[in-house]
């Protein structure tokens, strides 16, 4: 399991959401649990990683709600929705709103982790993602303001003997910016250089 | 072929002459040339009860007849050939009556009335050209007469039948006479039958100049019963119309009254009646399945309920005892475990809990009355409401209740209110902070209890306000579309009504029946 990752609990049942927060710890999960969505949203941070199971049938707001203001904030932990009684137009809902999974209670224990592994593995592609672009950005950072206009029009597919007159510089400045930028970002060859600058 | 019990048989028979006798008004040429047989309508109902072992007693009785009433005009032969023929003819319509209404449904709708009509109407007509050209060879009657003997034999036989065979069908099966009994003991159908002679003598007394120009108030009291009680309450009010026009016929020995043609109008009358009857009870059919739809869509409700608040505890079971065999795996047996335990045991009592609520709901079905006064009931639930609707910053409005007492099971009322201001409440949440309102109201109608609750929401479109009632509709993204189904029944229950209306803010209102001023 990678670390960091944890098992966010929404329901407004005291006793389901201490169950769940018990089996799940007694699996090695780390688990937070949470007596409504709003409570849930005034504590939620930007680097919580891991995944949320919330329940639908919530008083005040409901699971789908949630689900839909964390969209809304741009929180990307991925969701999965329990209900007591499912229905097809709730399931449709969940999903739409990028759910992982729709479990129904009371739950099977094997279903359960299936979804919070599922989930898992979504998450970490989503921070390996993240980490790659967050990387790129870091290193276009390096870039003087000259040699970032020179990745653009490398990028764009234009010739360094283009790139020279449309800068004002001599083909020659042209190959020797290109080759430092190439060497601060690690890179060798265009495609990667294209890669990089795709992903920031 | 089982043979036929003797007492039946015995009462048929005895039943028959009777009929024959009274019927025998105005014949032509001496013979059973009568413009009303009621006692064919008779033959029908026993032969539909009977089958092919009716045969031989009606051929019997119209035999008797013959000889006892008519003192055989036609002679031993005429009279024994016709008997046979009429039996056969008879036997045929009711052969023909049993394949199609087996279990003698003749009456319970228009299709079914319909065909039996086409029936008789079709069965005497042959029968009728058959039995005079029969009385013709055989020289009873004049080949001058034959057209308007077959006429008044086929028409006496056919409004005989029309007239007369519901009301017997009824009164020879049980599920028939209990209703009829139901329909006659009634205060109504008493002053109904009233005016239907009060209107016969009135008519009648008058008919002898004015020539059936005063029929048509003989519509009055049919109508009467047949849109209060049915096809039964027709049939039994068309009967006591024909025998009145028969017995003041008789009576009167009115031979200046044209018969034949007051039988047609009879006819027509029998027809409009049972037509009304059959609407009626079509219609009212239709209202009682509805209400049993309405029923178990309550128990719908109720049911879902049940298994939102039983799902909680189980899966809070479940995942403990889950919990608690990874911890015995793992040999951990310590506070953890018991604590584990310890729950589970709460949990199981939780939801004996909710099963026991249940059953106090439902109180094996019946609703406990009690006296409560609008006052109470309205402190009550308030009382409930307050700290939700304060959380919400609702402010809530309660009118000064009436003094009326009504009488009512609380805890059903109590869900129709929790109900009505919980989806206030869920109206009003749209609104923003200051423009929630949401106002509680009871008003003394006319003597009958009017709750009130009405929201400061969007309220409802003339489209929602439609399906509204109707199960499993629902404006909400967690709810089951039954509580207000459920909350409608329980006013229904209390013999009140229930409905929304169609305003630019929510209103819905429910009237009770109330005991009287409480003070």
């Amino acid at each position: 399991m990678p670390p960091n990752l944890t098992v966010y609990i929404v329901d407004d049942d005291p006793s389901v959401r201490d169950a769940l927060g018990l089996l799940l710890g007694v699996r090695g999960y780390r688990t937070a649990v949470f007596a409504s969505g709003e409570a849930f949203l005034q504590a939620w941070q930007a680097d919580w990683a891991g995944c949320l199971i919330a329940d639908i049938r919530m008083s005040g707001m409901d699971g789908l709600q949630l689900q839909r203001r964390l969209n809304e904030l741009g929180c990307l932990l991925p969701v999965v929705v329990v209900t007591a009684h499912g229905d097809v137009s709730q399931a449709r809902e969940a999903f739409k709103a990028r759910a992982i999974d729709f479990l129904e209670k009371p739950f099977d224990e094997d279903k359960l982790i299936a979804a919070i592994e599922e989930a898992f593995s979504h998450e970490a592609r989503n921070r390996q993602d993240l980490d790659r672009r967050a990387q790129s950005q870091q290193l276009l950072d390096e870039l003087t303001r000259r040699e970032k206009e020179v990745m653009e029009l490398v990028v764009q597919g234009r010739h360094n003997r283009e790139i020279g007159p449309q800068l004002g510089i001599s083909v020659r400045t042209v190959e020797v910016h290109k080759a430092r930028l190439m060497a601060k970002l690690g890179v060798d060859n265009v495609a990667d250089l294209v890669r990089i600058a795709m992903q920031s | 072929m089982r043979p036929l019990p003797l007492l039946p048989a015995a009462g048929f028979l005895a039943a028959y002459l009777l009929f024959d006798w009274l019927s025998y008004v105005e014949p032509l040429l001496g013979l059973n040339i009568t413009p009303w047989n009621p006692d064919t309508a008779l033959g029908l109902v026993f032969w539909l009860h009977y089958g092919r072992r009716a045969a031989l007693p009606w051929f019997l009785a119209l035999v008797a007849g013959d000889v006892l009433v008519r003192g055989m005009p036609g002679g031993p032969l005429a009279t024994v050939l016709v008997a046979a023929w009429l039996t056969c003819a008879y036997g045929l319509i009711g052969e023909v009556l049993r394949r199609q209404f087996g279990g003698g449904a003749m009456f319970g709708s228009r299709a079914a009335f319909f065909r039996w009509l086409l029936v008789v109407a079709a069965g005497t007509a042959l029968n009728a050209v058959v039995h005079i050209s029969l009385l013709a060879a055989l020289d009873l009657v004049p080949p001058a007469d034959w057209l308007r003997a077959t006429w008044r034999f086929g028409f006496g036989d056919m409004v005989g039948v029309v007239v007369s065979m519901p009301l017997l069908w009824m009164l020879s099966t049980a599920p028939g006479r209990a209703r009829l009994r139901a329909v006659v003991w009634r205060l109504e159908t008493l002053a109904c039958l009233a005016l239907a002679i009060c209107v016969l003598w009135a008519v009648f007394g008058y008919i002898m100049t004015s020539e059936f120009k005063h029929f048509y108030f003989l519509f009055l009291p049919l109508i009467w019963a047949a849109s209060r009680q049915g096809v039964h309450g027709a049939a039994l009010v068309v009967f006591v119309l024909q025998l009145g026009i028969v017995a003041l016929v008789k009576a009167n020995h009115a031979a200046n009254i044209t018969v034949p043609e007051l039988q047609m109008l009879d006819a027509v009358l029998a027809l409009v009646g049972f037509f009304v009857g059959i609407v009626v009870d079509e219609r009212r059919q239709v209202a009682e399945e509805l209400k049993q739809t309405l029923r178990l869509a309550a128990a719908g409700e109720m049911a879902a309920a049940l298994a939102h608040e039983l799902n909680q505890p189980m899966t809070a079971l479940a995942v403990y005892g889950k919990a608690c065999e990874h911890l015995l795996a793992r040999g951990d047996t310590g506070e953890l475990l018991k604590n584990a335990i310890r729950q589970m045991i709460a949990e199981s009592a939780r939801a004996a809990e909710v099963v026991r609520r249940l059953r106090d709901f439902f109180r094996t079905g019946a609703m406990q009355l009690e006296t409560v006064s609008a006052g109470d009931l309205m402190e009550d639930i308030v009382g409930q409401f307050r700290p939700m609707f304060g959380q919400y910053g609702v402010v809530l409005d309660v009118a000064q209740a009436p003094p009326l007492v009504v009488q009512v099971d609380r805890l059903q009322i109590e869900l129709v209110l929790r109900n009505l201001l919980a989806n206030a409440l869920d109206a009003v949440r749209a609104r923003p902070q200051g423009e929630r309102r949401i106002r509680l109201a009871a008003e003394n109608i006319a003597g009958r209890l009017r709750f009130s609750v009405e929201d400061s929401g969007q309220g409802l479109s003339e489209d929602v306000a439609a399906r509204l009632f109707e199960p499993f509709v629902s404006t909400k993204a967690s709810g089951m579309g039954l509580g207000l189904v459920l909350s409608r029944a329980i006013v229904e229950a209390h013999g009140g009504t229930l409905w929304a209306e169609v305003a630019a803010h929510g209103v819905f209102r429910f009237i009770l029946p109330a005991l009287d001023t409480g003070e």
